[in-house]
């Protein structure tokens, strides 16, 4: 059967039965829980501190009110950066490649951003929409302008996602694809094209962990202007 | 490397503070007090937190008095084709 360059990004089934929920569930297995020891493994001294680490530098700029989405942020930036590397690995299926599975993380958080900010400060949440000292003539067009970009928000965050990530594993295929049939016509130019996929590979590894943190930075970042 | 010609701390999130700045840095425009506002800019400004949610929720409303207005003049024109139409 003649594969084409696309057929990764198919969401895979086993006779007729989605594995979807497999493909998004299975990641968390490679997370121990931690156990009601003290003294835990190195592994698990390990995943302690990062999550620490990373909560910790996540809720700085915000408020205490915002300290609630610790749990969440912190744990949707494990699931997408472990299914961004997982993705990295040869004959595996990258779930954030769907803009179906980005667009559903990104549209609720959004959304319950602008529902605590109008609900707990809408003074506050409606003066976001006015940059202050805009001059008078501007003022309605600013705020159509701005309106447009807080609408505009969610789908940027999936769409970045899911095209960053699209767009790396469609180069590497074509990459690979073009190093293996030079490999018997020019080895030298195939010896190239391989480096080029060696580098390739490191940036697509950086791009894996860079995008998954932007999304939840952003999240934060809109939560902070909320809270 | 040319620098800013505005020498201040921005916050990541605040577009605001950039144009005040600019403002006041390279036009020598000063934002008013809360004395200096009377009268309808007391109430709709872009200064005050109040006055720029004044101005968002006016703003808003217009759009909606314009689109509903806008509507039911169509209403009445297809009922109008159609009256003329029929008899």
């Amino acid at each position: 059967m003649m594969l084409s360059f696309f057929d990764q990004f198919m969401s895979p089934t086993y006779l007729g039965i989605p594995l979807m929920a497999l493909a998004l569930t299975l990641p968390w297995v490679l997370y121990p829980t931690p156990s009601a020891r003290w003294l835990n493994n190195r592994f698990l001294a390990l995943q302690g501190w990062f999550i620490n680490r990373f909560t910790q530098q996540l809720l700085l700029p915000l408020s205490l009110g915002g300290h609630k989405w610790a749990a969440l942020l912190t744990s949707l930036m494990i699931f997408l950066i472990t299914i961004n590397m997982l993705g990295l690995l040869p004959y595996t299926f990258t779930p954030t490649t769907q803009l179906s599975l980005n667009l559903g993380l990104a549209v609720p958080l959004w959304l319950a951003t602008v529902l605590i900010g109008m609900r707990n400060q809408p003074t506050h949440a409606l003066g976001h929409l006015l940059p202050e000292g805009t001059p008078g003539p501007l003022i309605p067009v600013l705020i159509i302008i701005e309106t447009i970009s807080l609408f505009i928000r969610p789908l940027a965050l999936g769409v970045r996602l899911t095209a960053n990530l699209t767009a790396g594993h469609l180069l590497i295929q074509l990459i690979a694809t073009a190093a293996f049939v030079l490999l018997p016509l020019m080895p030298v130019v195939a010896i190239l094209t391989s480096t080029v996929l060696v580098l390739l590979t490191l940036l697509e590894v950086a791009v894996a962990m860079i995008q998954a943190y932007v999304f939840v930075l952003l999240l934060s970042l809109y939560l902070q202007e909320n809270v | 490397m040319p620098t800013s010609p505005v020498k201040t701390r921005i916050p990541l999130t605040s577009f605001g503070h950039l144009i005040t700045e600019v403002k006041r840095q390279l036009l020598g425009i000063e934002a008013p007090t809360s004395v200096e506002l009377i009268g309808w800019r007391k109430y709709f400004n872009s200064y005050t937190l109040q006055g720029r949610r004044n101005c968002v929720l006016a703003t808003y409303g217009i759009f909606a008095v314009t689109a509903a207005a806008y509507w039911m003049h169509r209403q009445n024109n297809k009922e109008k084709q159609a009256s003329s139409s029929t008899g």
